[in-house]
C-alpha cells in the first residue's frame, strides 16, 4: 500500500447512502458485485465499511474476507453514482484494502498465480515472452518517435487484435515500432500489488527511453490507464504521450490519412471500457470512428459513464470466472436488446470477456475490437 | 452460540434460501453490526437473504424452534440502531431480494409492493408505466425502501397535506413471529382489492412504529396520487424561530403548498458547496423553505403563489426581512443543480454525505410547542459545537409539526462520538419535556419514553407484544421491551 494511502484520508466518508448501488436517476443496477452476491458487504459501502473496521481494529482479518474484498471488477461505476465527497477515491481505495489482505491473509490463488506468472515471464498468462519478435515479422525499425504497446492479452491471447493495429498502423504509414514490453502493470495493481507493478513500469519506460519513442499507442484500455494515470501515481513520469489506438484512429480518420472504403450493413453497438471510458473519460473518439465509418449505431441504455462492465477487470476473470461470465451475459443481453448484430469495444480484455459472453448460443452477435472493425473497413 | 448449535443452525438456514444467501462471514457480520448512527453496533450471528414469503416462514419456523433472534432490514441505509441486534446470536434477515412492483391500480391509486422496493425503483417505474401517478418522496436518498419508512410513520413531500407516511398504507400482508401469514385491509377479501383498512377492526396499527417486532411485512399497498400538471417551487427565507413557525403554520392551514420543506440556511449554504464545518453568519436567514405549489393550471398555481405573497406580506409586519424568492430566481443564483434539489428523490441528500457518521433527534409534536422545541434545540446543537442543521414540517395540514436536528460526524474520533451521544440525548430530553414523539426511536432514547409514559399504555404494548411474539422472536430488545 502506497504511503499515504487514500484510505487515511478518505475512511470515514461514507455513511452507506447507498447511492453507489444504481445509476442516479435512472435506478438500473450499477455495481455487478453487488447484484450479484447482495450482500451489503459486496457493495462499495460495504468495502469502505469492511476498511475502517480492519483498520480501526473493530474487525481482525481472516480468510472469510478475500472474496468481499477481491470479488469486485474495480470497474468505477460507484464513483459515478457516489454523491459524497469521496466519490474519485473509492476504487484506489479498494485497491488499497486489497493491497492489504495481500499483506494479512495473502492473495486468492489465482491472483498468487497471475503474479508468480508476471515474474516469470512478463505476462500474467504465463506465455513465453514474446521480447521484439513482432519487430522481425513485421519489419519494424530499431527505433521509432511512436511505440506501439501491444499489452499482454492482444499479444497471447487475442492475437486478431493486435495484427489489426500494426495493418492499420501501417496502412496510415504511421512510423511505429515495439519494444521489449512487460506486462504494464494493470492487473496487479488492480489486485493491490503496486510494488511488483512499479517494476515493471520502470523497464517499460525505459524501453521507451532506449527506442526515443514520443508517443505509446496502446490497445488495451488496462494499459491505456496504466501508463497515462497509474505510472505518475507510482512515481514514474513517462516523458512520453499516451494515447489508446481509438484515439489515434479517430485521428487519423479525422485528417484523411485513413479512410473508410467500405462500409457494413447491419446494426453496431459500442461497449465502453471502464479503464477507458469511466476511468479516462475517453467517450466520444471510439464512437467519431464508428460514425466516420457509416455504421449505424445503436447504444445500449447503459453506456458512458454508466456502462455496465464486461466482468473481467479487476482480476475478477481469473478469481472469479463464473461470476465474471454472469457479468459478461448480462452486458450481451444488452446489447442483443438494441437489435445489433456487431459488438465492438476498445479492449482486447473486453472483446474476450464478451465473446464469453456470449454463451454457447453465441446469440448471433459478433463481437470485435474497434481497430479489427477499422482494419476490415480501410 | 454453541458451536454444535451454530452448524445445525446455519445447514437450516442454508436448506431454507440457499448456501449462496446465507453468511457467517466476518465482512457480513461487521457490515450489517453497524448503522450511519452514534448507536453501538453489535454483530449478528448470520445474515440471511430470503427471496420468498415461503422462505421468511420458513425462518420464523426455524427461529421459534430453535429460539434465535430475527432482525429485519432491507435496503441497507439504516438509522437509529433500528437493524443492530441488540442480542447475541441474532440472524439479520436481508429482504432486499424481494423488489418487485406487484401491482399499480390506476383506479384505485395504490401500488402493491415488497419489501426491497425502493422509493427510485418505484419513481421510475411509475414514469414508465403509469405517468399520471406520483408516490411520495421523502428527502433522503433514492434507495430506501418504501416499505420499511411507512411502517415506521416517516415522513415525505406530502406529508405538509397528507401527515406520516403510515397514513398512505391502504393495505399489508405480513408473517407474524409465529410464522402464519396474515393479511391486513380490503385484501382479506381477495387478490386486487388493496383499496383501505377501514371499516375494520384496525389490525394494521399493530405492525406501524413497532420496529419490526410484531411481523415481517412481505407486501404493502400504498396510496399513490395524481401527478398535477403544473408544480412550482419557491424559497422562503426566514428570520427567528418564532416568525418562522408563525408564518409556515399560516401556509399550512391555507392548503397552500403541496410541501413545505424547512431548514436551518446553513443546509442551503451546504448545498451551494460551502465546506465544513458551516457556521451562521450574522444577519444571514435562520430559516430557508422550499415550498412546492401544484395545481391543474398555470393560473391556479399563481393564484397560490399571491396567496402565499399575502401571507409573506402580513409576516414582514413583524419582520420585514422575510423574503420570498421564486424558485426561477434562485436557479440564476446557484445555477442548473436547483432544478435537481427540487426532483425527488433529490440528490439534496449530499449535504449530509460529509462524513461517515450521521444522526439526529426527530420528533412530531404539538403546534403549539414547535418554536420552543426549536429555540431550545438550536442553545442544545450550539451548545455543543456541531453545526446547526435543523428540519421542520408542517404535517396534515397544521395538526401536528415535525422537527429534528440532524449532526453529520466523524466516527473515527471517540470524544466525537460521545459528544453526539450526549447532545442528542439533551435534544430528546427537551423534545420530551415538550410532549414531543420521537420516530424511528433509538432504544436508548425508546427508554425514555416508556419511562415518561403512561404506565397502563407501556404496560399494554408488552401486552400485545408478548401475545404477538411469545418467543420474543423478532428484533428483541427494541423500544426497550
Amino acid at each position: 500500500m502506497p504511503t499515504p494511502s487514500v484510505l487515511d484520508e478518505w475512511l470515514h466518508r461514507c455513511i452507506r447512502c447507498s447511492n453507489c448501488k444504481f445509476i442516479f436517476r435512472d435506478y438500473r443496477p450499477a455495481c455487478p458485485s453487488g447484484e450479484a452476491f447482495g450482500f451489503e458487504s459486496y457493495f462499495a459501502s460495504g468495502r469502505i465499511w469492511l476498511a475502517r473496521g480492519l483498520l480501526s481494529g473493530a474487525l481482525k482479518w481472516d480468510d472469510s474476507l478475500l472474496t468481499p474484498i477481491f470479488a469486485c471488477t474495480t470497474c468505477g461505476n460507484c464513483q459515478e453514482q457516489c454523491l459524497a465527497p469521496h466519490k474519485r477515491h473509492i476504487v484506489e481505495m479498494i485497491e488499497d484494502l486489497r493491497g492489504l489482505a495481500a499483506k494479512h491473509v495473502g492473495l486468492l490463488a489465482a491472483h498468487k498465480a497471475l503474479l508468480d506468472n508476471v515474474k516469470k515471464t512478463h505476462n500474467p498468462y504465463g506465455e513465453p515472452h514474446h521480447a521484439r519478435g513482432l519487430a522481425k515479422e513485421h519489419s519494424l525499425p530499431e527505433s521509432a518517435e511512436t511505440v506501439y504497446f501491444v499489452g499482454c492479452t492482444a499479444n497471447y491471447r487475442e492475437r486478431a487484435i493486435r495484427d489489426a493495429t500494426i495493418s492499420v498502423l501501417k496502412k496510415a504509414e504511421v512510423d511505429f515500432t515495439v519494444v521489449d514490453e512487460y506486462c504494464c502493470g494493470s492487473p496487479l495493481l488492480r489486485i493491490g500489488q503496486p510494488d511488483a507493478a512499479k517494476a515493471l513500469a520502470a523497464h517499460n519506460l525505459k524501453k521507451f527511453d532506449d527506442v526515443g519513442a514520443k508517443r505509446i499507442v496502446t490497445s488495451c484500455a488496462g494499459c491505456f490507464r496504466a501508463l497515462r494515470m497509474d505510472y505518475p501515481r507510482l512515481g514514474l513520469n513517462a516523458r512520453v504521450e499516451v494515447v489508446h489506438a481509438a484515439q489515434l484512429v479517430d485521428e487519423l480518420l479525422r485528417n484523411g490519412v485513413l479512410e473508410a472504403k467500405t462500409t457494413t450493413k447491419g446494426v453496431v453497438t459500442y461497449h465502453d471500457p471502464c479503464h477507458l471510458g469511466r476511468h479516462m473519460e475517453v467517450y466520444e473518439p471510439p464512437r467519431r470512428v464508428l460514425q466516420a465509418l457509416q455504421v449505424q449505431l445503436e447504444e445500449m441504455p447503459r453506456t458512458r459513464a454508466n456502462a455496465w462492465c464486461c466482468g473481467a477487470g479487476g482480476g475478477a476473470k481469473s478469481a472469479f470466472p463464473e461470476w465474471s461470465q454472469q457479468v459478461a451475459e448480462q452486458r450481451v443481453a444488452e446489447a442483443v436488446d438494441t437489435g445489433a448484430d456487431l459488438l465492438v469495444s476498445t479492449c482486447p480484455f473486453c472483446k474476450r470477456a464478451l465473446n464469453d459472453g456470449r454463451g454457447k448460443a453465441r446469440r448471433g452477435l459478433r463481437v470485435l475490437d474497434l481497430l479489427e472493425f477499422v482494419d476490415q473497413l480501410t | 452460540m454453541a458451536v454444535k448449535k451454530q452448524v445445525s443452525l446455519r445447514s437450516r438456514l442454508v436448506r431454507t434460501v440457499g448456501e449462496r444467501f446465507v453468511s457467517d462471514g466476518s465482512a457480513e457480520r461487521h457490515v450489517y453490526s453497524y448503522d450511519m448512527t452514534e448507536n453501538e453496533p453489535k454483530s449478528p450471528a448470520f445474515v440471511v437473504m430470503p427471496a420468498t414469503v415461503e422462505e421468511i416462514q420458513q425462518l420464523l419456523k426455524i427461529a421459534n424452534e430453535t429460539k434465535t433472534p430475527l432482525v429485519p432490514m432491507v435496503a441497507g441505509q439504516n438509522v437509529g440502531g433500528l437493524t443492530i441486534p441488540q442480542v447475541d446470536g441474532a440472524v439479520v434477515v436481508d429482504l432486499k431480494r424481494m423488489n418487485r412492483v406487484l401491482e399499480v391500480d390506476e383506479e384505485g391509486m395504490y401500488a402493491v409492493l415488497e419489501p426491497g422496493v425502493t422509493f427510485g425503483h418505484l419513481r421510475a417505474y411509475l414514469d414508465r408505466h403509469h405517468p399520471t401517478l406520483r408516490y411520495t418522496y421523502p428527502l433522503a436518498p433514492p434507495y430506501t425502501s418504501v416499505m420499511t419508512n411507512a411502517l415506521l410513520q416517516g415522513l415525505n413531500d406530502l406529508s405538509t397535506v397528507h401527515g406520516a407516511m403510515a397514513d398512505f398504507i391502504n393495505a399489508i400482508e405480513v408473517v407474524l413471529p409465529t410464522g402464519e401469514l396474515t393479511k391486513i385491509g380490503s385484501c382479506i377479501l381477495g387478490e386486487h382489492n388493496w383499496f383501505g383498512h377501514h371499516p375494520l377492526p384496525d389490525l394494521l396499527s399493530l405492525f406501524l412504529g413497532w420496529q419490526g417486532m410484531t411481523g415481517i411485512v412481505t407486501r404493502i399497498a400504498v396510496q399513490l396520487w395524481p401527478k398535477l400538471p403544473c408544480v412550482s417551487h419557491a424559497a422562503l427565507l426566514t428570520f427567528g424561530e418564532r416568525p418562522s413557525v408563525a408564518l409556515l403554520k399560516h401556509i399550512a392551514r391555507a392548503n397552500l403548498v403541496e410541501d413545505g420543506e424547512c431548514m436551518s440556511f446553513s443546509l442551503l449554504k451546504m448545498l451551494m458547496g460551502i465546506g465544513p464545518p458551516v457556521r451562521q453568519l450574522e444577519g444571514e436567514p435562520d430559516y430557508g423553505t422550499l415550498l412546492t405549489l401544484s395545481g391543474h393550471s398555470e393560473t391556479e398555481v399563481a393564484e397560490k403563489y399571491k396567496a402565499i405573497e399575502n401571507l409573506v406580506a402580513k409576516s414582514k409586519q413583524q419582520d420585514p426581512r422575510q423574503l420570498l424568492v421564486p424558485w426561477q430566481a434562485i436557479a440564476k443564483l446557484v445555477g442548473e443543480d436547483a432544478h435537481s434539489w427540487v426532483d425527488f428523490p433529490s440528490d439534496v441528500f449530499k449535504i449530509l454525505c460529509e462524513y461517515d457518521g450521521l444522526t439526529w433527534v426527530g420528533t412530531y409534536i404539538h403546534p403549539r410547542h414547535w418554536s420552543d422545541a426549536l429555540e431550545q434545540g438550536r442553545r442544545i446543537v450550539t451548545k455543543y459545537g456541531f453545526e446547526l442543521m435543523a428540519f421542520l414540517k408542517a404535517m396534515k395540514g397544521m395538526h401536528f409539526g415535525e422537527f429534528k436536528f440532524i449532526i453529520r460526524f466523524d466516527k473515527g474520533v471517540p470524544r466525537v462520538i460521545t459528544k453526539v451521544r450526549k447532545c442528542n440525548e439533551e435534544l430528546l430530553d427537551m423534545a420530551l419535556s415538550l410532549g414531543a414523539l420521537p420516530y424511528k426511536t433509538p432504544v436508548w432514547a425508546a427508554r425514555k419514553v416508556l419511562v415518561r409514559a403512561d404506565p397502563n399504555w407501556v404496560k399494554l404494548v408488552r401486552r400485545i407484544h408478548d401475545t404477538l411474539d411469545p418467543n420474543h422472536i423478532l428484533n428483541p430488545g427494541r423500544w426497550g421491551l
